[in-house]
């Protein structure tokens, strides 16, 4: 419908492609450089908010990791110390059976009775294992020695459980306390309380007792502790299995949180090319057509 | 009745002098070609009035130029108007918005949502060994760099906010400057018209002054009451307020009745788009601020030190400027062992921080938590910003489009100068050939006439 063309429409139109061809250019060659889709959020106002919330879980992610990986560090050093305790735990049960022997006599038992002692000692004092500066065995009361060597066999320790979260919400136990696995002097039944009666039976020579009662006591105490290992087993597995959960999650994460923010290299790379062939083509065009007027070929 | 003699002089004359005319006309519009606003002129001819030559009938006698018509097409002005007072609308929302939109500085790695996560994370980092102070200390800071970030983004809030303000008094000062500027213009051509005289070029000046007005308000022109159209006089009203009357221009002062475009409604939209309360862009930010600062401070109350005291205030904030003023409590940035971690009291138990740090996933705000808050105002801001761009770019394509069409009506084409030139040009040297042949009549009957046998 425009019937006619002046020249300042020539140039404003010229101009004006330039320009919106430059602006897309521009666009393009900042998606190559920085090789994401979205600049800013307005380039995306959708994606944008599905970038923040996987780079949030992504972030989340990674400390669930970095909770998981403490967690099972914490138990790989639960179980090293339990494993210690059932070994020494099981050298008791031998002298035990050894001492109940009638045949030892008083100063046998009572050197078996020594012995027995040694070994309360290195109970107490891997439940006083430490871990990053913490105590292992002490409940939450993590920066108090559970156990004094050389000393009463109180535990100073509590049993409250602590937790280490796993996912938004999951939390697993975390710790062992020392009453439960290794007991203190006065819950009978308990490992330390029954070493503990093993030696004073030995230094007594009560055969009775330690014929009887002691290897019962011993062995209950013995399959407490093999139980609390496989606690502790069950957990690492557990920890385990939400690793490589949580390690799958975030490859699907970096994955769609590529496809939202990564530029597509290839097609920013053809819409590059195509582009600058348009802007060339207008210039072109646009200087010849510009440059034409009826005064060339007045004469 | 007879005829002069010298008739066909005067005849030629007029045709010499209305071909000069015409050229000096191209020769302006030829000048004018790339000034703005300007429109092309043409001399229109008439015959003049012819000569009684009884009974032969009337005999010509030549050309006049009755007027050098401006043309001009008005109602592609006003739709041209139209355009332009929402393309300044839309600039200026799209300036303010692309201006806040950049200080979110998102998605990147230091953007507030990073800080979030990054201080949730400290939270569950403190959980993993609540008795280490290194672990406390990295908590502290890392809330101190997320109240940070809200403090900054809440002062470029602010900044766009004072910018934007001030920009409202310039353009002001700009629309009461073009109102004298319109005022005085239709003096100078009232009085042209009075004499006789069309002011081409400033009416001209003046259109193009009502361009310019129209890009910073909605204008509407009318013809001032009671005083005859031709003479030119007008009524500017910007946002339903007289600017000028006549000759009279007044001084506008801020707020204008009814702004519905422009740049100073683009300007009043971005005001409002941020400022306001509870629903602009600073008070959903002072609602995040307050939420993060309310609900961590709450649980927080409910654990207990290393020291096995009572947890006290984690975040300080003022009531009301929330995002701007939280920063971590003085005490704690002191000394983070005050930060209450245990529920039992107990070195070693963590469940407070847990506690704190599963706030992450709960809803605050409206059923949103604290990061779906803030990648919500993110959205908000991108789809504002976005829409601001998009209609920016249609008021720009329409205003290019309206632009060429009037172009197309009112623009100097060189070319068909160039042919008005030519023609012109011959029409002169015809005429100066009819000149000369009547002075060579004219010659032989003075000199040569009646002088048989000298």
């Amino acid at each position: 419908m425009t019937d006619r063309i002046t020249q300042s429409m020539l140039s404003t139109t010229l101009l004006g492609d330039l320009q919106t061809i430059t602006d897309k250019l521009t666009q393009t060659r900042d998606k190559l450089s920085s090789g994401k889709e979205i600049q800013k959020p307005s380039d995306n106002p959708y994606g944008t908010s599905r970038a923040l919330q996987l780079r949030a879980d992504l972030a989340a992610n990674k400390q669930y990791q970095t909770n998981v990986s403490d967690a099972s560090s914490w138990q790989d050093a639960t179980d090293i110390s339990l494993g210690q305790i059932g070994d020494l735990s099981q050298r008791a049960r031998d002298l035990l059976v050894q001492g109940a022997n009638d045949t030892l006599g008083a100063s046998g038992r009572a050197s078996i009775a020594t012995e027995i002692d040694q070994i309360i000692e290195s109970v107490k004092s891997i439940g006083n294992t430490q871990y990053a500066g913490r105590y292992l065995f002490a409940g939450s009361k993590t920066t108090t020695a559970p156990y004094t060597p050389g000393g009463a066999d109180a535990y100073l320790g509590d049993t409250a459980t602590i937790s280490r979260e796993i996912g938004q919400g999951v939390q697993v136990p975390l710790n062992i306390d020392g009453k439960s696995a290794i007991g203190d002097g006065t819950t009978a039944g308990s490992l330390l309380a029954t070493l503990r009666k093993i030696s004073t039976d030995l230094k007594a020579n009560n055969s009775s007792a330690l014929q009887s009662g002691d290897l019962a006591t011993l062995d209950t105490a013995l399959d407490g502790l093999t139980s609390t290992r496989a606690t502790v087993g069950a957990r690492t597995n557990r920890l385990d299995t939400a690793l490589s959960r949580l390690q799958q999650i975030e490859q699907t994460t970096t994955g769609l949180l590529s496809n939202t923010e990564d530029a597509d290299m290839a097609k920013t790379l053809v819409d590059f090319s195509q582009q600058q062939a348009v802007y060339q083509a207008a210039l072109k065009s646009g200087a010849q057509v510009i440059q034409l007027s009826l005064m060339d070929f007045l004469r | 009745m007879g005829i002069s003699t010298f008739l066909g002089v005067e005849t030629a004359l007029r045709g010499i002098l209305a071909q000069q005319r015409a050229i000096d006309t191209a020769g302006h519009n030829i000048a004018n070609a790339s000034t703005v606003g300007y429109s092309r002129q043409r001399a229109d001819f008439a015959t003049t009035t012819p000569m009684d030559d009884t009974p032969s009938g009337l005999l010509g006698t030549g050309v006049d130029v009755v007027q050098y018509q401006r043309l001009r097409d008005s109602f592609i002005d006003i739709q041209l108007r139209a355009q332009t007072m929402r393309k300044g609308s839309a600039q200026a929302q799209q300036d303010g918005l692309n201006q806040v939109e950049l200080s979110l500085n998102e998605p990147s790695d230091t953007g507030v949502s990073s800080l979030l996560s990054k201080y949730w994370a400290s939270w569950q980092s403190l959980a993993n060994a609540p008795e280490s102070l290194a672990t406390r200390q990295a908590l502290v800071q890392s809330a101190a760099s997320l109240a940070n970030g809200l403090n900054t983004l809440a002062s470029q809030f602010s900044t766009v906010l004072a910018q934007t303000t001030q920009q409202q008094g310039i353009t002001l000062a700009q629309v009461n400057s073009i109102g004298t500027q319109i005022a005085s213009l239709t003096g100078a051509i009232k009085s042209a018209q009075l004499a006789g005289a069309q002011p081409n070029d400033l009416l001209d000046k003046r259109d193009v002054l009502i361009d310019q007005l129209s890009e910073l308000g909605n204008v509407s022109v009318s013809t001032t009451a009671g005083s005859p159209g031709t003479l030119g006089a007008i009524d500017v009203s910007i946002g339903g307020t007289l600017l000028v009357s006549d000759t009279t221009a007044s001084t506008l002062a801020l707020p204008l009745a009814s702004l519905t475009s422009g740049k100073l409604a683009g300007l009043q939209s971005v005001l409002t788009t941020i400022g306001t309360a509870s629903t602009g862009y600073i008070g959903k930010l002072n609602q995040l601020a307050a939420a993060l600062a309310a609900k961590t401070n709450t649980q927080h109350a409910l654990g207990t030190d290393l020291a096995g005291a009572t947890g006290g205030a984690f975040f300080t904030v003022t009531a009301g400027n929330e995002a701007a003023t939280i920063a971590v409590a003085p005490a704690l940035l002191a000394s983070p062992s005050l930060i209450a971690a245990s529920l039992n009291g107990q070195a070693g138990n963590s469940g407070n921080a847990l506690a704190i740090a599963d706030l992450q996933g709960t809803a605050v705000i409206g059923g949103a938590t604290i990061d779906t808050a803030y990648s919500q105002l993110v959205t908000q801001i991108g789809s504002d910003s976005q829409q601001a761009q998009q209609s920016l770019s249609n008021a720009s394509s329409l205003v290019d489009a309206l632009t060429n069409r009037r172009q197309s009506v009112s623009g100097v084409s060189l070319d068909e100068e160039m042919a008005t030139l030519v023609r012109y040009q011959r029409g002169f040297q015809a005429s100066a050939r009819a000149l000369s042949a009547m002075d060579e009549m004219i010659d032989q009957l003075v000199n040569r006439t009646g002088r048989v046998g000298l």
